[in-house]
């Protein structure tokens, strides 16, 4: 093995926005052990998207964001007679804007230390553990990214996603999004707060991590920069969603400007190699699995694909290495640490899925030992107790094994993993064992109720075995989720309704559902063998394209799955405790839920807690105590915020903006959207912004008086004796504390004592 | 031009009309016009998208 110099061959890895925000990927913490275990030691990782985020949300940032908003969207530019859908979406942008900068701006900060565990030094007293602080502060950053949104319109940037009006689908536009200052955040964020530091450190390679879609036009824009900054400096690119479209990528005009070379499949071995060629200053011929281009012509860069690396022995794979993430940067409590337990699945036989091709060929795994003897090793290092099995799903044998091993290594750990239905390795005394090592919550592939779609995507599972296994692991109180997925090819209405009657069915021991809706990519058995599933796949248009329309004689349309998608959520939303009222902000955030289970609350404790949550605010009555909320702020409006957002949530209008998940737009969206939502009329309404909820509602000039009456009066109470003085009737004073119960419930009013809330619900297993 | 003075107008704006006028009438102890006023509250619950749903995703 080389042994370099920390000085010699400086490498800078980073994952550019946009990814999930509350713990590490795993992809360059293993990069990084790997390289550095065969030499070079001085390997930097940086997780740009986190730095975005929490660079995003800070005063200084958001008071900008306003400051862009009133520039590119005052709200006195929409005062026409009409507002249409074109229009509705910046206005809506605007509004809330106008409504909700300024407290945001100003909690910001505290919003972000509650998630961060960072407001209370007694673990007990954190706002992380309370409802009443989590939800409100979660909802404050989520309004921080849409007031940065709104300053990059049409651009969107939320926890789970980044579009832009730029289409993934075409390199024109993909290369476009990447210059244009107005649209993308991400090119002030980079020449100020990360560009500073490459310029310092000079790489001699830089490799950017892209496993979502989302994070596509980010790494071109970092990567075009550096290559103008940095000349000398290699990049390549890598990972999950460039496994799909690399191909197209490398083939497409105008991406050699950006980069250098591209990664397919597993990075280890390639990256390593490409690190030997580039220092050695030998050609790219040999390094296996790289794409890249010949410069020997720097007019015309030739695109050159080599062939494929060995995958690596996983069991020899050293432990991933999170030194130099920015730790405190997450947004949880606790550090969760990602580890590989495997790569590729053992199964491999269901008919939509994808991730062997982005994985690799072949399925591999780490021994029960290692992985034992890893996580007590991360433990240490890192301080932390919980971890995220990276994993397809574990073989009956692992699900056996693994526990003993933690057992025996008193890791003294908790974890939460994907999982497949396996009904002899969790039977009852099975769970158990996985309880007692750790095991706090499971992540199923159930994806449907009904036999035949099971059937025809190789599910290889039943029904009773998924209920007997759901059941096991609830009873060793370990959370059920289920992965379930709507519109796969031939499934009728009635079919997923059934799948959906299934799941609420037992509901006591499913706690969380991930619906998903079918898509089809060009990797996609269903793509491939279109006949096998009776539909026809069409021409995607782009050269970048991966998803592909397709229609079908039989079952539901790709729209009415998309009706049926938000006709089950709906449907969860009111009989899964976890996903009722503002509880789904704790399924939102990954591992959040999970942290609650690891700090010693069980599933249906929880659930019941959520579940209480939601019916003591549904059962709020009009306290005479009640008082208008503090900081309400009320913003008057020509048009119905709330008309705007259920045109806006309109699946033709929603289809006018790029797809939550592939990124791409569907055809003709705006234009049969425009001709078929009708354009807002005038209407004169007000949009009030309760910063200590972090919520919007609406009322009219009616409700409004009354708030201001209120807010004279002091109390509900005052208020109404001084209208019963005042010779109102007992109908006119029922109306009104109806009016003051409804916005009590919805935290417009509070009673005195709520402002420091008496029962933390969810917090009281933590003593 | 100041655009966070602008906003700070857009709340003042609005805080000025709700003291101002018939907003007043009720502080000064007459009654509210309770059943000819409308009291409509709107809420809109933030639909979840797929890719919001999908814990192991993102």
């Amino acid at each position: 093995m080389i042994q370099l110099p920390s000085n010699d061959f400086p490498v800078t890895l980073a994952f550019p926005p946009q990814g999930h925000w509350t713990q590490p990927h795993l992809a360059l913490p293993c990069l990084k052990a790997w390289l550095q275990a065969s030499g070079y030691g001085d390997v930097q990782q940086m997780d740009l998207s986190v730095e975005a985020f929490d660079h995003f949300l800070t005063a200084e940032s958001l008071t900008r964001a306003a400051a862009k908003v009133q520039q590119r969207l005052p709200l006195a530019r929409f005062d026409g007679d009409r507002l249409p859908l074109g229009q509705m979406r910046a206005w809506r942008a605007a509004a809330e804007s106008a409504a909700s900068a300024r407290s945001i701006i100003g909690r910001v900060e505290s919003a972000k230390a509650i998630l961060r565990g960072q407001d209370h030094p007694l673990d007990s007293d954190r706002g992380f553990w309370d409802p009443d602080r989590y939800v409100p502060a979660v909802r404050t950053l989520y309004h921080g990214l849409r007031l940065v949104s709104a300053a990059h319109y049409p651009s969107e940037l939320t926890p789970h996603n980044f579009t832009m009006s730029y289409s993934n689908d075409s390199s024109e536009d993909v290369l476009a999004a990447t210059l244009d200052e107005q649209q993308n955040p991400f090119i002030e964020f980079y020449r100020e707060q990360v560009m500073p530091r490459l310029l310092e450190r000079k790489p001699r390679l830089l490799g950017l991590s892209v496993l979502y879609g989302s994070q596509l036009i980010p790494a071109l824009t970092l990567a075009r920069m550096v290559k103008a900054a940095l000349p000398d400096c290699h990049i390549t690119m890598g990972g999950g969603f460039l496994a799909y479209i690399g191909d197209k990528v490398m083939s497409a005009p105008g991406m050699a400007e950006c980069f250098d070379s591209m990664v397919f499949h597993e990075g280890e071995r390639p990256l390593l190699m490409l690190c030997e060629a580039l220092r050695l200053g030998e050609p790219l011929h040999d390094v296996g699995s790289l794409a890249w281009w010949d410069r020997a012509d720097p007019e015309h860069p030739v695109s050159v694909k080599n062939m494929a690396a060995h995958p690596i022995k996983l069991d020899d794979a050293p432990a991933p290495d999170l030194d130099g993430l920015p730790m405190d940067k997450y947004f949880s409590p606790q550090v969760v640490i990602p580890y590989d337990v495997n790569r590729g699945c053992y199964y491999g036989e269901c008919t939509f899925c994808t991730l062997p091709t982005v994985i690799g060929p072949g399925y591999r795994t780490r021994s029960s030992e290692t992985i034992a003897r890893h996580v007590v090793e991360l433990r240490d290092r890192y301080e932390s107790t919980h971890f995220n099995f990276i994993t397809d799903c574990m073989p009956p044998g692992m699900i056996k094994e693994l526990p003993e091993q933690l057992i025996e290594a008193e890791a003294g750990i908790t974890w939460w993993a994907d999982a497949r239905i396996e009904p002899k390795a969790y039977d009852a005394e099975g769970a158990r064992r996985l309880y007692e090592a750790g095991c706090r919550k499971l992540l199923f592939g159930f994806e449907s109720a009904t036999k035949r779609i099971l059937k025809m995507m190789m599910k290889g599972q039943s029904l009773k075995s998924v209920v007997e296994v759901a059941r096991n692991c609830t009873d060793a109180n370990i959370s059920v989720t289920f992965y379930a997925m709507v519109g796969f090819p031939t499934e009728t209405r009635e079919e997923a309704r059934a799948t959906l009657k299934f799941i609420e069915e037992h509901a006591d021991i499913i706690r969380e559902v991930s619906l998903q809706t079918f898509h089809i990519d060009e990797v996609a058995k269903t793509y491939k063998q279109p006949e096998q599933f009776g539909i026809r796949v069409l021409d995607a248009p782009g050269d970048l394209a991966l998803y592909h329309d397709y229609e079908a004689d039989v079952g539901m349309t790709q729209e009415e799955a998309a009706e049926m998608f938000e006709e089950m959520m709906a449907s969860f939303r009111r009989n899964l405790a976890i996903f009722s009222g503002d509880n789904i902000f704790y399924f939102m955030q990954k591992s959040h839920y999970f942290l609650h289970l690891a700090a010693g609350e069980t599933p249906q404790g929880f659930s019941g807690r959520c579940a209480d949550r939601t019916s003591a605010r549904a059962e709020r009555e009009a306290d005479p105590e009640l008082t208008v909320s503090e900081g309400l702020v009320t913003v008057p409006l020509g048009f119905s915020h709330s008309d705007a957002v259920r045109t806006l949530g309109d699946p033709l209008a929603r289809a006018a903006r790029p797809d939550f998940l592939t990124g791409r737009y569907v055809r003709d969206a705006d234009r049969v959207a425009e001709e078929t939502l009708p354009p807002l009329d005038p209407k004169q309404r007000f949009l009030l912004y309760d910063p200590e909820n972090g919520e919007f509602v609406e009322l009219r000039d009616g409700g409004v008086r009354v708030l201001a009456a209120l807010r004279e009066h002091g109390t509900l109470g005052a208020l109404v004796a001084a209208q019963v003085r005042a010779g109102a009737s007992p109908a006119a004073i029922d109306r009104l504390e109806q009016f003051a119960a409804e916005l009590h419930r919805l935290g417009v009013l509070r009673a005195a004592a709520s402002t420091s809330p008496s029962t933390p619900v969810l917090a009281s297993a933590r003593g | 031009m100041n655009q966070n003075k602008d906003q700070r107008d857009d709340v003042e704006n609005e805080e000025a009309s709700e003291e101002s006028g018939d907003t007043s009438l009720a502080a000064g102890g007459e009654a509210l016009d309770l059943e000819g006023l409308d009291l409509t509250v709107e809420t809109v619950e933030e639909r979840i998208s797929p890719s919001e749903t999908n814990v192991f995703d993102k």
